[in-house]
């Protein structure tokens, strides 16, 4: 009776060795990991990291995981408390001051030392590199990409409608205009003006000569008329009734409602294009990118501005494999790696004079986009709002533009209140340091 | 007298081997219990008196963020929330699904299938089943308004969310509830009705004076059960609307402010504050039912 439970569990223990042997490196490789959050771009990494193992490094395999958004950072943050974070993995503006700022990634300033001290410099846009810097200065990630966001329209409603197609200059006065008429002809929604930060009014604001964070990231800028007038203006569209309501977005996102045909704009981060064409074939042809419209009465500057981010490759400080994880990143950063980004259409490489290896994934298709109004914008492109105490005032800003938008805060008070907060949170962050 | 002292030591030797064997064979569970359940819920108190600075970095606040719950109109938003949730799931989640068990309980054709289709919301993943009735709820495209020919914001309207979130949970909990009250229902004697029906009882009679009573242990362990989950709710209205919902504040249930507080806006401690005080209110609810049910769970047979 007792012999079979034994024997079973000697079975059970010989195969839990085996399953645990096969985690290790009993191939004599070191297996790294690589975390990303973008589902679209896993061919084009796993290509790079295929790419290292046989130009570089044949002792190292990388395996790429795909983590949602919504969960990356939770999962992250909480692998960072038990230094058992992924090998390699990809960092957010959002995020990278925060991150730098505890000490949680390695510093790679002078990864490109040996070959070339003023690689970064030579190499990437200052846009990149702040996006890749700590408070210190110092720089905790590779840039890896750069994107910024354009204006994304219908152009078979732009024809029903008679009105010529968006273009560099296009106003805001262009933008309603347009979508008056095109609303009174298709009956189709006009611009479709989303509650979002990146994707939403930020763009307006910097357009209209306003910020969201002052120049040294101290204060909030919604003190500033430009702001309060764009933040106004952006908030009025939904007013007119070619625009829905924010009701209607929180059921149907805009990019849904613009690929099913039901609305002729949209604001578009240049990063989605490529699934956009990919996965809504019917209607390629019939749609296209352009500039942002410009503000018409700018404070400042002649009106144009567009949000631009840009990812990074990271390690953790502490990891076990720093040594081969920084070689990895290293190769990452490098012209070779930053092209096989680029044909993969995965995102625009940072690695300046290679953006056309981005445009030449679009070759697949029959349709050509005006991609080269994504290139244009770069030239007058305003980096991604951020400061070390935004993970402590973003939310809460998300909130209050919430309230303005149901009307349950009057705009003037609620500016305020996101002014506030903003100067509030930062001035206590800067004093803890 | 020395004798007896033998004798005593003697058999709490034994007894005390028998004890040692009792305490061995808990072991897994409480070491399990005390591990992933108690100690996490030390540490939750504990992070309840302090601000997270970051990356499990914390510092003492003292009773700051509790001062700070008490006053934001959030929390206690999201209290009434949470109490009105309630209000609107259990008890005619709970009539609805007596009143299946007792459908599933009479005799008619293919009692089986029956039983099977009403459990079946249980085995669908919760986030499933959210998705598929946010596309249910759509004010525009919906399959719900086009029925009804109307235009009603399910889930955006802020007098309209909860009701579709209770409409969801009732939905997904009447099977599991049913199956139990089920269970509580074929225990009842069925000489009691014969008995009634021969003394000329109406059926309405014999649910208020034989089957309700006989029933309500059962009723009220379910009862207990649907009444802590609505209160702990937050996968459904989580998945069913999203942080730019503009009806958000009409909707967030506590355990929903604790995950953005904790996960989305990184303040733990006041997140674990939060928490705290869901815990309280379960156990205030808890103490009224249970002195609630003397006057009306029927444990004699």
């Amino acid at each position: 009776m007792n012999k079979i439970p034994r024997v079973l569990a000697a079975v059970l223990l010989v195969a839990m060795l085996l399953s645990l042997a096969g985690c290790g490196t009993s191939d004599g490789k070191t297996h790294l990991t690589f975390q990303i959050w973008d589902v679209g771009q896993r061919d084009g990494m796993q290509a790079m990291c295929d790419a290292y193992t046989a130009n570089v490094n044949p002792n190292v395999e990388i395996e790429v995981q795909v983590t949602s958004w919504g969960e990356y950072w939770t999962k992250l943050e909480a692998a960072a408390e038990s230094n058992t974070m992924a090998d390699i993995f990809w960092m957010h503006s959002d995020q990278i001051l925060y991150y730098s700022e505890f000490g949680m990634l390695a510093d790679v300033t002078d990864l490109y030392d040996d070959e070339d001290p003023n690689f970064y410099q030579e190499h990437y846009s200052d846009i990149s590199i702040l996006n890749a810097t700590g408070e210190d200065g110092r720089m905790y990630g590779v840039p890896k990409d750069k994107d910024n966001v354009v204006l994304v329209y219908n152009k078979s409603m732009f024809d029903a409608a008679g009105v010529s197609y968006p273009d560099e200059t296009w106003t805001w006065d262009n933008l309603i205009d347009a979508s008056q008429k095109i609303y009174d002809v298709t009956g189709k929604y006009g611009y479709m003006a989303y509650n979002d930060e990146q994707l939403g009014y930020h763009n307006f604001v910097y357009q209209n000569g306003g910020c969201i964070l002052t120049e040294d990231k101290t204060q909030g800028g919604f003190d500033q008329q430009a702001t309060r007038d764009a933040v106004k203006f952006y908030v009025d569209l939904q007013s007119y009734e070619w625009c829905p309501d924010q009701a209607y977005f929180a059921e149907t996102s805009p990019g849904t409602a613009f690929l099913s045909g039901l609305g002729s704009m949209y604001l578009e981060g240049s990063w989605n294009l490529l699934s956009s064409m990919k996965n809504y074939p019917d209607i390629e042809g019939q749609w296209d990118v352009a500039v942002l419209p410009a503000a018409p009465n700018p404070v400042s500057g002649n009106g144009h501005a567009t949000i631009s981010n840009g990812l990074t490759y990271a390690t953790a400080a502490h990891g076990k494999n720093l040594d081969i994880c920084l070689d990895v990143l290293k190769y990452f950063g490098s012209e070779e790696a930053q092209r096989i980004q680029g044909e993969s259409g995965a995102a625009i490489p940072a690695y300046m004079g290679l953006e056309d290896t981005w445009i030449s994934a679009f070759d697949q298709f029959s349709y050509q986009l005006d991609l080269q109004a994504v290139m244009d914008q770069f030239d007058y492109a305003v980096q991604y709002v951020n400061n070390s105490a935004r993970p402590k005032w973003k939310s809460n800003v998300v909130d209050i533009m919430t309230s303005i938008y149901n009307g349950s805060v009057d705009i003037d008070t609620g500016l305020d209140q996101i002014q506030n907060l903003i100067n509030t949170e930062t001035a206590k962050k800067l004093a803890d340091k | 007298m020395a004798e007896q002292k033998k004798a005593k030591t003697k058999m709490s030797a034994a007894a005390k081997r028998e004890q040692n064997w009792g305490y061995l064979m808990i072991a897994p569970t409480i070491i399990g219990l005390i591990i992933l359940n108690l100690w996490p819920f030390v540490q939750t108190i504990y992070t309840s008196f302090c601000e997270h600075l970051g990356f499990g970095q914390y510092k003492f606040v003292g009773l700051q963020n509790y001062i700070e719950m008490f006053q934001d109109p959030e929390v206690w938003r999201a209290t009434w929330n949470t109490i009105y949730f309630c209000i609107l799931t259990v008890p005619l989640g709970l009539f609805l699904a007596l009143l299946v068990a007792m459908l599933l309980n009479a005799k008619i054709k293919g009692k089986g299938v029956f039983r099977t289709i009403f459990f079946l919301p249980m085995v669908c993943a919760p986030a499933a089943v959210t998705m598929v009735w946010r596309w249910i709820f759509n004010a525009d495209y919906g399959i719900l308004n086009q029925i009804l020919g109307t235009k009603i914001n399910w889930v955006t309207d802020p007098n309209v969310v909860m009701i579709a979130c209770a409409i969801v949970a009732i939905w997904s909990n009447i099977g599991y509830d049913a199956i139990l009250l089920l269970a509580g229902l074929q225990n009842i004697s069925k000489s009691y009705y014969e008995a009634a029906s021969i003394d000329g009882a109406s059926k309405i009679t014999q649910f208020f004076h034989i089957t309700l009573p006989m029933v309500s242990p059962t009723l009220f362990v379910v009862m207990i059960m649907r009444l802590m989950s609505s209160i702990k709710v937050y996968d459904l209205i989580y998945m069913m609307v999203e942080d730019t919902n503009p009806a958000l504040t009409s909707v967030q249930s506590l355990m929903y402010l604790f995950y953005r507080q904790s996960f989305v806006a990184g303040s733990r401690g006041m997140g674990s504050a939060i928490v705290i005080w869901t815990v309280l209110l379960i156990g205030i609810v808890t103490v009224i039912q249970f002195v609630g049910q003397k006057k009306w769970v029927n444990y004699e047979v």
